[in-house]
């Protein structure tokens, strides 16, 4: 007989309990996410989430970048909405300066904004499903993802990373075949939430993976910092784009769907909905957009090299995650003197070892995709 | 000459199913594809179809890795030991009716056992070893956990399984799989065809979803979960090893399927149509084979189809859907057929 | 702390799961044979999806932000004075310019006095955000359509002058060069400063100052280059 070789676990491991390391490197962890999981069996007694695996500093590389060129590295943050993420990294900096942005170049924002829901949403779902094993649906949305970045990328010529806008506005007016190209597909994007609702929602499979998964309480959620999709599921009615409207969301008519328990369900139905109330806003915009004049100014007068006057600012939107805010401090000069970001994902992931604990393996994975955790915003 | 009948069709069934498996592997590939509004492997060939061929290549070719912390023996022995039965559970089954050449009657059947019935269940359940002793030898943690998850699911789903074939047993009166083939032609009902499923729906239903779950197929792919425990019992396999493991699990929905059509969709028999009345005895032979085959390829295809589609159970779920519900499902079918039979004897 | 439990209410068809699953059976079905009938059909892309990368190849948008490219005037002579707005522009830090002098009795081959001497932009660092382009004031660097960069070691990832310029006469072979971009309309008047900002600005502390100063001496540098372009433009302007 063999004599049993002592690996690290057992001196860490004091008692029956099995230390599992999830990630950085795993199928399911998105990247570089790692969590350390004592498991009874298959039920985690604590998870143990490690962050900085995607690290980039990027919070110090604004210390080193004009304020322009700072825009291309929010891109990076939350890689599948970046077009959010420079959008309120403009805002934070024209509100320090306090330019006022033309509304064309308001309306563009909102209805790409929009769309970036839209893609960001979809992934969340389509990740979320092939998780926890349906894989069919992940590729019927994503089809129309692409379609989306088809969009971006007729409008500034790059799909992913678009860096988009420019500090006092917009780069460029809407392409204009945009109307034709959204009316292309907005029913095969409708025809695809559809499908994935036809698939997925009312399956009991679905559903006995999801309800009472991970659930959370409002006060909880609240006490956590929770924004975005994540606080609605919870059941908190908290929406920046109702709450403390900018660009044109307090002219447009939508609907704030809330979730009850804060489980994976109501993640996952919050998201839902969200994507069609999106649909809804950019077919508003667009109307609002036809009625400015062809040659509507899309730049508000900027000088050339952005010098803010020394102070601090924070502002946040509603990014498809939740309130993305940066604070900036400025000391006058064409570089920020500090920049920080407020990611969403970073305070969602802070509950990550309380809602999971006392659920199984599946489950983690199942609350992790839920949450929509971007290794790329919660490390920077 | 027996003995040589014997052997020409034990390695004629052998590399038929190596063969379907590997065309499955294709399928798998393909069929997704198409579900999902992709392509799929297009290149190597028409189709294609000579994808599973480069796979293979690169399987034989491929460096055996073994972790340094794996067991050795244990972990050379999983995939056999996962395989043989896989193989071998074959035997009883029939493929075919009988075909007459140079006045000798053959059957389209490896060995026509008259408890074929039980080698099949037995066989069945050795396959667990395999995935145990494999996730068990590669020392990993994931492994071990698929390991585990398999051998929990496998042995409890085996019962309702079990007990379905039994409540089939009642109604055929026979454990002979060639026998039970062979009750199957004429009518029932007077308008249906005298196949199983109509006689033992329920009992069909709870064999297919047991199916599933013994061939570690979605919704019940808990031992290799991919997205929870990487592959499960064979995250650390590569090369031919993993090789024998996935064409076992190939060769495995094969048999299965089989074992379903010989139950409970009449074997090679058409309904309402008596082949061996206007074929001559080989084409009869053949034409036997080809029913039987085309039969079980729909039954493999829906493999594949019900696995693009829903998403996977969680383990308490599957043991509770075990347990709870097809067990006793599966034992009050049971009763069914058992009063049934006694009020109509 | 305690988590909420939720108590699970099925309707009947929900409750046995066969009823969905077949829905959803048949809902994949109609793909499949969408799919299976699609993929019959003569086309570049047989399915809605697929392209066949390497022989079909998707159409791309002719503002492409790809590899970037040297653009030419009329005369063929390249557009760029090599005044290096665009590498200060660069977040990234991927172009590097050296300026150099035109030579007595070499004007007719330059567009302006300075030239280029050496451009190098370093692929592997460049985040094609496209700002290069933006800075540059005679439209010499433009973000080609070129987007299958790998190469095999680092040094063919530096693109220098004569790369720039392959992908100048490759994109123009093909008729990809990029539309001319429509001006920005930009607002008539900036807006006034807020004034809280204003006010934040004299209580800053000393030292913030000291350093807003030496930023001021940056800008300075920058805004001198910046009049060194235009001079060049000028010049140009008056060559022409």
């Amino acid at each position: 007989m063999e004599v049993r070789r002592p690996t690290i676990e057992d001196w860490d491991n004091p008692g029956d309990l099995v230390t599992i390391n999830i990630g950085p490197s795993h199928p399911a962890m998105h990247g570089t996410l790692r969590v350390i999981a004592q498991t009874d069996g298959e039920t985690i007694v604590s998870a143990e989430p490690e962050i900085g695996y995607l690290h980039r500093g990027v919070e110090k590389l604004g210390e080193h970048l004009t304020y322009h060129q700072f825009i291309p590295i929010t891109d990076r943050l939350n890689y599948c909405s970046a077009i959010a993420n420079n959008v309120s990294y403009e805002m934070a900096v024209e509100k320090l300066m306090g330019i006022k942005v033309p509304e064309k170049a308001q309306v563009i924002r909102m209805i790409m904004m929009e769309l970036a829901r839209i893609a960001d949403h979809i992934v969340c779902i389509g990740i979320l499903g092939v998780d926890l094993g349906a894989f069919t649906p992940f590729f019927y949305l994503f089809i129309q993802r692409e379609e989306i970045y088809e969009i971006f990328e007729w409008y500034n010529g790059a799909r992913l990373t678009n860096t988009f806008g420019r500090i006092g506005g917009v780069e460029a007016d809407l392409p204009e075949d945009f109307e034709e190209r959204w009316r292309k597909l907005l029913p095969n994007l409708k025809k695809a939430i559809d499908e994935t609702d036809k698939l997925l929602t009312h399956n009991r499979i679905w559903m006995d993976r999801t309800i009472g998964v991970t659930a959370f309480s409002p006060e909880d959620a609240l006490s956590w910092g929770f924004t975005g999709p994540c606080l609605r599921a919870c059941g908190v009615k908290r929406d920046l784009r109702k709450d403390e409207p900018y660009c044109f969301y307090d002219q447009v008519d939508f609907e704030i769907p809330v979730g009850k328990h804060g489980d994976v369900f109501d993640r996952y139905i919050v998201r839902m909905i969200e994507m069609e109330e999106s649909i809804k806003i950019i077919d508003q915009a667009i109307k609002i957009y036809k009625e400015f004049p062809p040659d509507a100014p899309l730049m508000a007068k900027v000088p050339k090299i952005i010098k803010p006057p020394v102070g601090e600012v924070y502002s946040a939107i509603e990014a498809p995650n939740g309130e993305l805010g940066f604070w900036i401090k400025s000391d006058g000069s064409d570089k920020p003197y500090r920049i920080k970001i407020r990611p969403p994902c970073y305070m969602v992931y802070q509950a990550f070892p309380e809602l999971v604990q006392g659920e199984m393996i599946a489950d983690l994975i199942a609350c992790l995709s839920s949450l929509n955790i971007i290794a790329g915003e919660l490390d920077r | 000459m027996n003995w040589v009948i014997a052997i020409i069709k034990v390695v004629f069934i052998w590399t038929w199913c190596l063969l379907w498996a590997t065309v499955m592997t294709w399928a798998e590939r393909r069929g997704s594809a198409m579900i999902q509004d992709r392509l799929g492997p297009n290149r190597a060939g028409p189709f294609g179809l000579f994808q599973p061929i480069a796979d293979g290549i690169k399987l034989f070719t491929k460096e055996e890795f073994r972790p340094k912390t794996a067991r050795k023996i244990l972990f050379n022995l999983g995939p056999i030991l996962f395989a043989i039965p896989a193989f071998s559970a074959y035997a009883v089954i029939p493929f075919g009716d009988k075909i007459v050449i140079g006045g000798k009657e053959i059957l389209l059947q490896v060995a026509d056992v008259n408890i074929g019935f039980l080698y099949v269940l037995a066989i069945g359940a050795l396959a667990v070893y395999g995935i145990v002793v494999g996730g068990w030898g590669s020392n990993n943690k994931y492994s071990i956990l698929g390991g585990l998850r398999s051998t929990a699911q496998l042995i409890s789903y085996e019962v309702p399984w079990g007990l379905a074939l039994l409540a089939a047993v009642f109604v055929y009166g026979t454990f002979d799989l060639r026998q039970i083939a062979l009750e199957q032609t004429g009518t029932f009902l007077g308008f249906l065809p005298n196949w199983g499923v109509f006689k033992q729906p329920l009992g069909f239903l709870i064999f297919t979803v047991a199916a599933y779950a013994e061939a570690n197929r979605v919704p019940f792919d808990l031992p290799e979960a991919e997205s929870e425990i990487v592959a499960g019992y064979h995250t650390e396999y590569g090369g031919m090893r993993l090789g024998l493991y996935l064409f076992g699990e190939y060769v495995n929905l094969y048999t299965l399927s089989a074992l379903c059509v010989t139950l409970y969709f009449g074997a090679w028999n058409l309904p309402y149509i008596d082949m061996s009345k206007f074929l001559g005895p080989i084409s009869y032979g053949i034409a036997s084979f080809v029913v039987f085959w085309l039969k079980v390829m729909v039954f493999l295809l829906s493999f594949i189809w019900v696995r693009w589609t829903v998403p996977r159970f969680r383990y308490d779920q599957v043991m509770r859907l075990g347990w709870k519900t097809l067990i006793p499902l599966a034992l009050f079918n049971l009763l069914i057929t058992a009063l049934f039979i006694q009020l109509t004897v | 702390m305690a988590k909420p439990v939720v108590k699970k209410k099925y309707t009947l068809t929900e409750r046995v799961y066969l009823i969905e699953i077949i829905k959803g059976l048949g809902l994949t079905f109609k793909h499949f044979v969408f799919n299976v009938k699609a993929s019959f059909r003569p086309g570049p892309h047989t399915v809605p999806t697929c392209w066949q990368y390497p022989e079909d190849r998707r159409e791309i948008a002719p503002i492409f932000r790809g590899a970037h490219m040297l653009m030419l005037d009329d005369q063929g002579r390249i557009k760029c004075v090599g005044c290096g707005m665009c590498a200060k522009a660069c977040p990234a830090q991927c172009i590097t310019v050296k300026r150099g002098k035109v030579a007595e009795g070499e004007e007719s081959k330059y567009v302006g006095k300075t030239y280029p001497e050496e451009f190098v932009v370093d692929l592997t660092r460049c985040i094609f955000c496209g700002f290069c382009e933006e800075a540059c004031p005679k439209g010499a660097i433009v973000l080609g359509p070129e987007y299958e960069l790998a190469q095999y070691t680092r040094e063919e990832c530096q693109l220098t002058k004569e790369g720039l310029l392959a992908n100048y006469y490759k994109a123009k072979e093909e008729g990809k060069l990029k539309p001319p971009k429509k001006p920005v309309p930009v607002a008539a008047s900036a807006e006034p400063v807020a004034k809280k900002a204003a006010a934040a600005k004299k209580a800053a502390p000393k030292k913030v100052e000291a350093q807003g100063a030496e930023a001021k001496g940056d800008a300075k540098e920058a805004k001198a280059k910046e009049a060194e372009a235009k001079k060049a433009e000028k010049e140009q302007k008056s060559e022409g």
